[in-house]
């Protein structure tokens, strides 16, 4: 039978080893993490962003690397998904932005603030994670809609970026996005195409009580959105709006 | 009940209650605003309601646990709190560092850094705090008559802890850093060091209520914490899959991490046998309840739900999602509140002189409680579960799956009403029990001049 004296020597041991492991294994992460995490695009804007982060909690609603609160939505990835305009309009007007929905702090940050917190997210953006966050890999069931690609991400191909970045944030089409406004499904056959620009210049200008916020937008964007929607046509029953058109 | 200076523990006891029912009314607010009704948000909006929950459970875990050191310690060692003045101003300087940071939450003073909120400036009052207390408690140990194991690993935990709470400090500009060095505390603490003084409590409060035999219980005490270390130390790994870490903590934090039930199991197992063998002596049945559902507890909430997201390939998607909040919420309770309550449970009849565990509100505190909290983690665990295959399997957006979940939200605050009304008998019952007048033990030495200082400095002189 083990005695006291064997129990103890196998905790100090067992403990000794493992804890040397550890040393040892934190000196090689620390020596590996600069290549890992891009540390090369690591500037005084980013380190400046990392700071506003952390003295704003923005950590005890949203999570970041997966670490945090589970209120609001990962942004590991948000620079690749809403582009940078859209962050800029999140952190100068969270109000206006996502109406009726969760509610975000307004921090009343200025111009510069803003730009750390964006160049921030950017870089944790260009991190290798070893694979995270991981592509949704059930997302051919959920849209029977998307059929014609292999995966929905390859049916959104066609679309004009600045609408999968920022329009879906808050629009669905063909079952995919956001549910703040109308499902953008048909919607040329809604509106013509001068009235969709118009639109996306300012929504208040042509509804004064419109829930949607003036986007930052250019000249340019709004012309190929103005395209791009406007040919979206109400689609026969079981059929994709865009392999209808 | 053997000495004097036992009684600070009361202080620490009374103000962990004060705690852990104001935490609970920050969960409430969360609960809320998750079903949608996020009406304090211009008071209160949500990362301080979550940032003083989470806050608030770390200091009245630790008030616990200082209670618990200054009552177990005197009675291992035989000998009275070497410095009680000492101890009650580090009482109160506590509950003035504490208070502070909450208040300084509301006015969004804070790190952001979750569970390490607390601004830099007041870590180091903490720092200093807890300093204090360590060579008071260590003082009256090397002081003391004799040397337990038990104390002895009970101090070792106290002592870790408070030595590891500094990689927690170091300054760094780098996410990855800081979050490497954010898992040094929280990781290393509740599933290392913090098992040492679960291991310290449990095993006094075993000898104590089975009367078993000492050896016996101590030489497993060394095993299971010896388990706990060879399999949590490196286990740290299953927090460092994705936050820019090298690709080799895959498989080590997997490997090591997934032996980390079998401490806990083991802790049960324990548990179980040891107020099997030793007949149940004591009366105080209500504190061998706390005690043996807390072993059962924590190996559900830390061994079985931990082991069921520690994997990498499980890992990568319920990683940041709700399935982490179920794991935490039982894991915290079964291993660490449901000890303090047991220790509490025990304490409070010897400090107060009222037999207030055998009461009918006792028994009630303890299984509403329990069964409030099975309910909350299965509400967690279906919303979890949702949220990671909508969201994280199938894309959907994040508030479109947020509004799909919200129902189970009221699953949730209704099972923590009845988890609130189990916590709240409890409270009741600790008011019931009153001041810390109880009679020292027949046959006690309460004529030495540490006995007569600690009278004086407690005010319980008019007993004397
Ligand atoms: C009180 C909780 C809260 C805090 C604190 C908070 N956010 Fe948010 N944030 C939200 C919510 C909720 C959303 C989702 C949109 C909505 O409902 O308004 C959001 C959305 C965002 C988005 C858009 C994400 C997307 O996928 O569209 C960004 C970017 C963002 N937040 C950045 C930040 C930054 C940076 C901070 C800290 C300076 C911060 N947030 C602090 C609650 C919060
Ligand atoms: C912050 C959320 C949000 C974003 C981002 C957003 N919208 Fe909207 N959108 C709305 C809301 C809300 C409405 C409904 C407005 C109303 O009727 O008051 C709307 C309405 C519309 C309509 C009218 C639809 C109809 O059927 O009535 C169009 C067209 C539209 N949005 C296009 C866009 C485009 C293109 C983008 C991308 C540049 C975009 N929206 C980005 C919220 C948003
Ligand atoms: C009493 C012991 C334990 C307590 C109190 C506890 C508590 C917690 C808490 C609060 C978190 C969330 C941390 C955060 O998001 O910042 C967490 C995360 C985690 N725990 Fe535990 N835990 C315990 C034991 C265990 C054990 C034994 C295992 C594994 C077998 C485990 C596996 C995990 C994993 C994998 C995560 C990370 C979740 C993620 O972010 O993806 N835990 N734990
Ligand atoms: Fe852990």
């Amino acid at each position: 039978m083990l005695s006291k004296k064997g129990a103890r020597a196998f905790f100090v041991i067992g403990t000794g080893l493992c804890f040397g492991a550890f040393v040892l294994l934190t000196f090689d992460t620390f020596n590996r993490i600069p290549a890992q995490t891009n540390q090369a695009a690591m500037d005084e804007s980013v380190i400046r962003g990392k700071h506003l982060w952390d003295t704003s909690n923005c950590m005890g609603c949203h999570t970041l690397l997966g670490e945090g609160a589970y209120y609001a939505p990962e942004l590991t990835k948000v620079y690749e998904r809403r582009g940078p305009a859209f962050i800029e309009a999140m952190l100068r007007d969270p109000e206006s932005m996502y109406p009726g929905k969760r509610r975000m702090q307004n921090y009343g940050f200025d111009d510069r603030q803003i730009g750390d917190l964006v160049a921030f997210l950017q870089w944790i953006g260009t991190m290798d994670l070893n694979g995270f966050p991981a592509e949704p890999d059930l997302g051919a069931v959920a849209v029977p809609a998307a059929a014609s690609g292999s995966s929905p991400l390859a049916a959104t191909g066609n679309r004009p970026q600045v609408f999968n970045q920022m329009c879906i944030a808050c629009h669905s089409l063909d079952g995919q996005g956001g549910v703040v406004g109308p499902a953008l499904d048909g919607v040329g056959g809604r509106f013509d195409r001068p009235y969709i620009e118009r639109w996306l210049h300012d929504p208040t200008e042509v509804k004064a009580d419109s829930k949607m916020p003036k986007l930052p937008l250019s000249e340019n964007q709004i012309t190929e959105l103005g395209a791009f929607l406007s040919q979206l046509r109400p689609a026969a029953a079981g059929t994709s709006t865009e392999t209808a058109r | 009940m053997k000495y004097e200076s036992q009684r600070i523990a009361w202080l620490f006891f009374a103000t962990s209650m004060a705690l852990f029912s104001l935490q609970i009314v920050y969960g409430f607010i969360m609960g809320f605003a998750h079903m949608g009704f996020d009406v304090l948000h211009d008071v209160i909006p949500f990362h301080v309601a979550r940032t003083t929950h989470l806050n608030l459970l770390v200091v009245w875990l630790l008030c616990g646990f200082m209670g618990a050191a200054y009552y177990i310690v005197p009675e291992e060692v035989e000998r009275e709190i070497l410095w009680p003045r000492i101890a009650k101003l580090q009482w109160a300087s506590l509950v003035a560092v504490g208070l502070v940071a909450i208040i300084g939450f509301h006015f969004q003073w804070f790190e952001g850094r979750k569970f390490l909120e607390i601004p830099r400036e007041l870590d180091w009052l903490v720092v200093v705090n807890v300093v204090t207390f360590i060579v008071n408690i260590g003082g009256t140990m090397l002081k003391g008559r004799r040397l337990t194991t038990t104390s002895c690993v009970l101090f070792f935990g106290l002592l870790m802890s408070a030595l590891l709470y500094l990689p927690g400090m170091i300054d760094t500009d780098h996410q990855t850093h800081d979050s490497y060095w954010r898992w040094w505390v929280v990781h290393l603490w509740v599933e290392g060091v913090w098992e040492l003084i679960m291991g310290g409590i449990m095993a006094f409060l075993l000898i104590k209520l089975t009367g078993i035999d000492r050896e016996v219980i101590e030489k497993w005490l060394y095993v299971i914490v010896g388990v706990t270390f060879l399999s949590g130390i490196l286990g740290t790994g299953h927090h460092y899959y994705y936050i820019g870490a090298p690709r080799y903590w895959l498989m080590i934090g997997g490997a090591f991490s997934a032996l980390e039930p079998l401490a806990f199991l083991g802790m049960a197992i324990y548990a179980i046998t040891m107020a099997r063998k030793g007949g149940r002596k004591h009366p105080n049945r209500d504190a061998l309840g706390w005690t043996i559902g807390c072993s059962i507890m924590s190996f559900v909430g830390a061994g079985f739900l931990g082991f069921a997201h520690t994997l990498p390939s499980v890992n990568m998607y319920t990683h940041g999602t709700l399935v982490t909040a179920m794991h935490g919420h039982m894991a915290f309770w079964g291993a660490y509140a449901m000890l303090v309550l047991g220790v509490i449970s025990y304490a409070l009849p010897q400090l107060t002189g009222r037999k207030v565990h055998d009461g009918a509100l006792a028994s009630f505190a303890f299984w509403c409680s329990n069964i409030g909290m099975v309910a909350m983690t299965v509400a967690f665990a279906i919303a979890g579960i949702a949220q990671v295959y909508l969201e994280r399997r199938m894309g959907m957006d994040f508030l479109a799956v947020q509004e799909e979940i919200e129902v189970h939200f009221i699953g949730l605050v209704l099972a923590a009403t009845v988890f609130a009304l189990g916590v709240g008998a409890y409270v009741v019952n600790f008011v019931r029990a009153g001041k810390p007048v109880g009679e020292v033990a027949q046959g006690a030495d309460r004529s030495t001049a540490d006995a007569a200082e600690a009278r004086r400095v407690l005010g319980t002189e008019a007993q004397a």
